[in-house]
């Protein structure tokens, strides 16, 4: 199967582009170091360079400042390159949260059906009757205004408004599974409903949940990048693309002057959910048999 | 094959598949005819090329396929035409009109979104309109001496428009306003005369309450009432050739004595060719006067049913009847696989499986020779007994 | 089931999940403590002091139980009772009303040209697979969906609004802007829709619709793009799949006209999948707005919704969440209706 990815060619671009944007992530405390001496607790502050104050008015590029700087002095290569960093560990821990409540609550609304899956349904319709940012901004305003740091806000939110999709996902797949015989086989024998669950009916129903988690990815990451252009994630000077635009907003008012400020942190955006959007592309041409073709 | 007339002969026929896996010879030189009248068998396993044959006689070639050479003849009123040469816009015409084609699984062959009677009615507007128009133009005539004033002066113009479609068919600006939808109740007239012919066709194929059925969507019939509907809509234009690709496979054996008792008194009324397409030795017995063996893209071997039964000249043909499973025997099948497509060996194309195989099978394809009258074979084993 | 059955079924569903949606939104704001939530009931909060304030809670009953401030939120509102903007210094629900038609304007102006254009590009990438036309398709929709609209926005803003300064932000030229407004006050201006294009050429301005119609042009473009991109994927994927299908080939064998094959029957069928994604088409549109809306300082519901949460501005948001549930519910019952309606096969069971 391998190979039949490698001779599509877009689907070789996006394998590159993924490998590009996971290089960069890696190793951005050795592509964009911090190089102003000054120690942060977090580090996708973006460190400002001591020599260039605090001035709004960003700098065009030079070679200490590749990208140039946005207002208040931010770099924007070392925004831009800690932001693919940034990306990464924000949908990480994203997938991970709601696949994992998907996992769970799945199994038991398919496995078990009845009320519990009448529950968890009625809980996912609700959820899933707004359109996808537009709850997270309500729980964003919320919580910000009680206080909450707003970028774990904005996290806590993307997470909200996913587990459903996963949940679905799942119990539509373990309804599928739960008729099969070796299930029916398992249960005549014995087995915990909890053994059934883990050792029969979750590796059957994973594989197509993993292709989905992966396509997911890169609208996890457009969501938060929107979430911070609506001022509603990152705070200032934060290394997050979303972020950065924001921040770039008004010297797009001066038309193409600043253009640095928010041409590249787009274009690594683009480069992001490019590559995750081709591959899911190869991964269905390669899965679907009408498709295929020399 | 000088004979008889034959209606549609394939000449080495050469047809590929061009996929991620590499390039499928699928159809390697076949050589068929099919005469007036009669229905030959074709048959072959799965893969054996049979299908695609069966399509490529009314030039459907589906991507990924391409055919790289041959010839298909067809014969109409004493005129022969290659089918590949033909371009789209011919096509069109002869495809329903004089070869149509029936399918193995009837629903899958009816569109799930319109009727019965609109998808039969489709078949007369393309292919006998003129009858249509006259038949309208009668109706119209006729009404329009019932009636007075206004709804007179309606009828007439709808009548000068039909009979501009009689004399001139094609004019711009009948085809124009057969598209402007207020305009176009013109058409209203032919809809209800095809009606009318699609309820007679329904009835001559035993199909109960024409009337009701031809309102209803496929899958709101059975198998058989929807393989007789596909029989109908294939029917309709009384073709030269008609195409039945496994068309009982999918059916209940009680139905699919039925559709065979069908296809054979429809053949007798209106002496169609048939090209039976089947992987089922019983029905080819049952049903055909001539077979052709096709193995991996081959033809193996053609002779009349008797004498394909009686003394099966391949051994391909050989092992397939014996492999019928009957009671008493053992059930025997044919030892390996049919070969990959993608590099087919060099040779006769069975050789691996056969019992009878020289050194020659290996490195020089059979051609197709003919043993006896009407009945030919392409081994090497009966080369010495022309 | 029939299809009347099913259209009731379907209507009565709404009312739990709207229902599930206020309680939803109503325990959200139960994390909001007394004070700050009573600004949703008073007029201008900061005027009163700490000990009014607490009268005030009590009045509205901010101190009851869950249940009692649920049932006098839910009346109020369906009294038409939304609550008080501290942001933006006004009553929510004309806040709301008197955005409407200017984003109406935008909707009105996308809506057709992406379905038009969204289906008719994917049929014919379809039709045309692999070829010139199908590959910049497909370019064009990987792009709608990797490019972040409102980067995009923000470029088109940069070049032509800020660089080229061939149109202005919002919906007209400024000086535009103040001639309206004066009229307006004049009682010279009759607003008879709200839509700038057509109440222009009703008051006899054609000029100010030509201006109103460029301005709508980038945000439109720019609301379209990611919609249209998603839908000619959708259309050209299940275009291709009817093709492939056996009546179609049977089709062909009967000896239509490709142009017949392809658009009166593979067509047909393709388009019926799509009109069930069209409802989440909606939701996107809803989305897109806000984001769209605030590139381009467009003064619709979007902007204003974008603003408030900016600050924090718990009523104005919550009210645009609700509303963009209740069209979004509203569009995927739509759908699903038209769907059982076009498909024989769900219509007749």
């Amino acid at each position: 199967m391998f190979t039949r990815i490698l001779k599509n060619p877009l689907s070789v671009a996006g394998l590159v582009l993924i490998s590009y944007n996971v290089f960069l992530a890696v190793f951005a405390p050795f592509i964009a170091p911090n190089t102003t001496g000054i120690v942060q607790y977090d580090p996708y502050l973006i460190p400002r360079d001591p020599a260039l104050g605090m001035w709004m008015e960003p700098n065009a590029p030079t070679p200490a400042h590749l990208f140039g700087t946005s207002s208040m002095q931010v770099d924007l290569f070392y925004g831009c390159v800690w932001g693919t960093r940034f990306a990464f560990q924000l949908g990480l821990e994203v997938i991970v949260a709601t696949l994992g409540i998907g996992l769970v609550l799945g199994l038991l609304a398919g496995y078990y059906g009845g009320f519990i899956d009448e529950v968890i349904m009625r809980f996912t319709d609700i959820i899933l009757a707004f359109p996808g940012l537009i709850l997270a901004m309500v729980f964003v305003a919320v919580l910000g205004k009680i206080g909450w740091n707003v970028l774990q806000a904005a996290i806590f939110s993307i997470i909200l408004i996913g587990w459903p999709g996963y949940t679905r996902l799942i119990r539509g797949e373990v309804l599928r599974v739960r008729g099969e015989d070796y299930v029916e086989a398992a249960r005549a024998s014995g087995a915990s409903d909890l053994r059934i669950m883990v050792r029969h009916i979750l590796p059957n129903s994973i594989y197509t949940v993993i292709i989905v988690a992966s396509l997911d990815f890169g609208s996890i990451v457009l969501t938060a990048a929107a979430l911070s252009f609506l001022g509603l994630g990152s705070p200032a000077g934060y290394a997050d693309w979303g972020r950065l635009i924001f921040d770039g907003v008004p010297y797009a008012a001066s038309g193409l002057y600043y253009w640095w400020t928010f041409v590249y942190p787009g274009i690594f955006i683009v480069l992001f959910t490019l590559g995750w959007n081709l591959l899911g592309d190869a991964l269905r041409d390669v899965l679907d048999p009408l498709t295929r073709r020399k | 094959m000088e004979e008889q007339q034959s209606v549609v002969e394939i000449k080495d026929l050469y047809l590929n598949f061009y996929t991620y896996d590499g390039i499928v010879k699928a159809l390697d030189g076949v050589s068929l005819s099919i005469r007036k009248g009669e229905i030959l068998g074709l048959v072959g396993e799965t893969g054996s090329g049979k299908s695609v044959t069966s399509l490529s006689v009314l030039s459907i070639v589906i991507p990924p396929g391409r055919i790289e050479k041959g010839q298909i003849d067809i014969n109409v009123k004493g005129k022969t035409y290659d089918i590949l040469s033909l371009n789209d816009a011919t096509m069109a015409r002869v495809r329903g009109r004089y070869i149509s084609m029936i399918f193995q699984e009837p629903r899958a062959a009816l569109n799930p979104v319109y009727t019965i009677g609109d998808q039969i009615a489709e078949v007369f507007f393309h292919h006998r309109r003129p009858e249509l128009v006259e038949s309208s133009i009668a109706r119209l005539k006729k009404d329009s001496e019932s009636t007075s004033g206004l709804k007179r002066a309606i009828y007439r113009r709808e009548l000068s428009l039909l009979e501009k479609m009689q004399k001139n068919p094609g004019s711009l600006d009948l085809r124009v306003l057969s598209r402007i939808p207020l305009l176009n109740r013109f058409q209203n007239r032919m809809k209800t005369a095809a009606r009318q012919y699609v309820i007679e066709m329904l009835k001559s194929l035993n199909i109960p309450d024409p009337a009701r059925v031809i309102d209803m969507y496929p899958h709101e019939l059975s198998g058989g009432m929807a393989q007789r509907a596909v029989i109908a809509m294939a029917l309709c234009a009384n073709p030269l050739m008609l195409i039945a690709d496994e068309p009982t496979t999918s059916l209940d054996v009680t139905v699919q004595a039925q559709i065979l008792l069908l296809i054979k008194d429809l053949q007798r009324r209106l002496h169609t060719s048939i090209l039976y397409v089947t992987h089922d030795l019983g029905v080819i017995a049952e049903t055909c006067d001539r077979v052709a063996v096709l193995y991996a893209g081959n033809v193996a071997e053609v002779a009349n049913v008797m004498d394909l039964f009686k003394k099966p000249l391949h051994p391909y043909t050989q092992a397939l009847l014996e492999s019928i499973p009957r009671p008493g025997h053992k059930f025997v099948s044919i030892r390996g696989i049919v070969p990959s497509l993608v590099n087919p060996p060099k040779g006769c194309r069975f050789y691996d499986r056969c019992d009878f195989a020289m050194d020659k099978c290996v490195h020089q394809e059979p051609e197709l020779i003919k043993i006896e009258k009407d009945h030919f074979v392409a081994c090497h084993l009966h080369y010495g007994e022309k | 089931m029939g299809l009347r059955e099913y259209i009731i079924r379907r209507l009565i569903l709404i009312i739990p999940i709207m229902l599930g949606v206020v309680l939803l939104i109503f325990a959200v704001m139960q994390f909001v403590d007394p004070v700050q939530r009573v600004t949703l009931y008073l007029r201008n909060p900061r005027q009163f002091a700490p000990d009014v304030i607490r009268r005030y809670i009590s009045i509205y009953g901010l101190d009851q139980p869950v249940w009692v401030q649920f049932y006098n939120w839910l009346s109020g509102m369906l009294q038409g009772q939304f609550g008080y903007s501290s942001y933006y210094r006004e009553m929510v629900l004309p806040g709301l009303l008197a955005r409407v038609p200017a984003t109406l304007e935008i909707v009105l102006f996308s809506t057709p040209l992406i379905i038009l254009g969204g289906i008719w590009l994917g049929v014919e990438s379809a039709v045309r697979k692999d070829r010139s036309f199908d590959q910049l398709t497909r370019i064009f929709s990987i792009l709608g969906t990797s490019l972040p609209s409102f980067f995009f926005g923000i470029l088109l803003s940069a070049i032509f609004i800020a660089q080229l300064k061939w149109v202005s932000t919002s919906r007209l030229t400024p000086s535009l802007y103040t001639q309206v407004s004066l009229m307006q006050s004049s009682h010279h201006w009759n607003t008879y829709t709200g839509l700038m294009t057509l109440d222009s050429l009703l008051n006899g301005r054609p000029d100010i619709c030509f201006d109103a119609l460029i301005h709508l042009a980038l945000p439109v473009l720019v609301l379209m793009f990611i919609q249209t991109a998603v839908l000619v994927r959708v259309t050209r994927s299940s275009m291709l799949e009817s093709l492939g299908k056996t009546y179609i080939t049977a089709a062909r064998a009967k000896g239509l006209t490709n142009s017949e094959v392809v658009y009166k029957h593979a067509r047909r069928n393709a388009l019926i999948p799509v009109v069930t994604i069209s409802g989440l088409l909606v939701g996107g549109m809803m989305t897109g707005l806000v984001i769209t809306e605030s590139v381009f300082m467009f003064p619709g519901i979007g902007q204003w919704a974008a603003e408030a949460a900016q600050v924090f501005d718990v009523s104005v948001v919550i009210v645009y969440a609700m509303f963009s549930s209740a069209v979004f519910v509203l569009a995927n019952l739509i759908v699903d209706v038209l769907y059982a309606y076009i498909d024989p096969r769900i219509r007749l069971g």
